[in-house]
């Protein structure tokens, strides 16, 4: 039985493999762990996991030398916008190597960012698509600015340039316009985003208030690292978020989760500054137009006015001489009707007249006294009965022509 | 008030008068309101509200 040392065992497995496997591979993986060293290598930890997540089904070393460090580095995070980090898949191209203390162990060549964006591009559509089965994905866009957006809660990092530049854009405004800015600390990259952001969210929206719309800003940099806002859970909390939320990270490319969510998504935190301005420019130029139609429309209702006005005055003299004419046939009329009326009247009273004198005439005593008839008076009184008298009376007769005095004899 | 409170009055005012429904001895009275509600919306806009930066100043 041949024995042999376990360095002749490993050495021989290294010179198996070196000459079975020579060529450089393609490899899919995983990074479970990644770590810089101080001679400017990088060590890699890289696994496979089955559909579940949950189980390796394989595991494997990876060492990226620092001379390939140095280029590949750089690249993919220009291509990706991304650093290398855990939970990050990975096309690498490879060789197998075996060290009889260090063991089986892969060295990175290579590295394929498109494979990367890719997968982080279907992780996006994957939260996506459950944020739309969830029915929260246009929540936030369906929320309306109010009118005069002033009151910005800011979600940013106190430290990170792209505050101060968005509060600089907002108070060196052309137009003068007021804003009132509160900031709500959060870390805008690293793997506490998530965490801090929704934090933050939660803050504001305990006192919302006080504000008119949300604004998630940082400064842009040479790694943007986009993939932390690439969040079920942060996009859940802005898609729900009772204020409209506009999101300024700074970015090219495709836009994150959060971004899609968002009311308004700009590039930079200056260009949310100037979204928010030219709001209250518009709103500014509605109070204008306002102003200028209410200045017209009085203007106008007042010499229309002054035409009506003016009209009646020139119509009143003719309007008096038809009422002049008027008039005066009226009174004329009553006129007429009066005079008609009083000698009418007297046209009745007339014959009245005339026939009272014609029944006075008739009762005249002389004519009775022609006619034949006599009046005989007795001391004085008119004698009417014969029995008023005895013999011996005087009786003096009134005949037409004279008095006749005669005694009674019997 | 709120601002959009204030334009929308104010929208009400202008068409009134526009459309000449109002009439003469109302449209001083409209006129004033009208005034007052555009200083307001200026102010607004253009003057600093020391009241909200109190408010914004607090922390909970």
């Amino acid at each position: 039985m041949e024995t042999i040392t376990l360095q002749e065992l490993n050495g021989r497995v290294k010179s198996t493999l070196q000459f079975e496997m020579p060529d450089a591979y393609w490899v899919q993986a995983e990074i479970s762990g990644i770590s810089p060293s101080g001679q400017g290598h990088c060590y890699l930890e890289l696994v496979q996991k089955d559909t579940t997540g949950r189980t390796f089904l394989a595991k494997a070393k990876a060492n990226v030398w620092r001379n390939t460090w140095l280029k590949l580095k750089p690249y993919f995070e220009a291509e990706t916008g991304e650093s290398l980090k855990v939970g990050m898949k990975v096309l690498l191209q490879v060789t197998v190597t075996f060290h009889e203390v260090y063991g089986y162990s892969l060295v990175v060549w290579d590295i394929d960012p498109t494979y990367t964006m890719g997968d982080m591009a279907r992780r996006r559509k994957e939260i996506l698509d459950q944020l739309a089965k969830d029915g929260v994905i246009g929540l936030n866009r369906e929320l309306e600015i109010p009118m005069l957006p002033q009151r910005i809660a800011v979600i940013s990092s106190a430290t990170a340039a792209g505050y101060g530049d968005f509060c600089n854009q907002l108070a060196s405004n052309v137009y003068g316009f007021r804003f009132y800015v509160k900031l709500f600390q959060a870390a805008m990259q690293g793997d506490d985003v998530e965490r801090s952001v929704i934090a933050a969210l939660d803050a504001v929206a305990a006192r919302m208030d006080d504000f008119d719309v949300v604004v998630m800003i940082r400064g842009g940099g040479a790694v943007s690292e986009l993939s932390c806002f690439d969040s079920y859970n942060l996009a859940y909390n802005i898609a729900n978020f009772p204020l409209p939320v506009i999101t300024g990270i700074g970015h090219e490319r495709d836009d994150t989760v959060a971004d899609v969510v968002a009311h308004t998504k700009v590039k930079t935190p200056t260009a949310a500054a100037e979204f928010i301005i030219n709001l209250v420019f518009d709103t500014a130029q509605v109070l204008e137009v306002l102003a200028r139609r209410m200045g017209d429309a009085v203007t106008g209702r007042m010499n229309a006015e002054t035409v009506r006005l003016e009209r009646l005055a020139q119509k009143l003299p003719s309007l008096f001489a038809v009422l002049k004419v008027r008039n005066e046939q009226m009174l004329e009329n009553i006129w007429n009707r009066s005079v008609n009326g009083v000698r009418n009247l007297l046209t009745v009273k007339n014959h009245k007249l005339e026939l009272l004198e014609k029944s006075i005439a008739a009762a005249d005593p002389a004519l009775i006294l022609k006619r034949g008839f006599s009046l005989t008076r007795c001391n004085g009184h008119v004698v009417n009965r014969a029995s008023d008298l005895k013999p011996g009376d005087r009786l003096t007769t009134v005949l037409a022509d004279g008095i006749v005095e005669s005694e009674i004899i019997g | 008030m709120k601002y959009e409170e204030a334009i929308k009055r104010l929208e009400g005012i202008v068409s009134e008068i526009e459309g000449g429904k109002l009439n003469m001895d109302k449209i001083g009275e409209s006129l004033k309101e009208a005034r007052e509600l555009i200083k307001f919306c200026k102010d607004k806009l253009y003057e600093t509200d020391e009241e909200i930066k109190k408010i914004l100043e607090t922390d909970d």
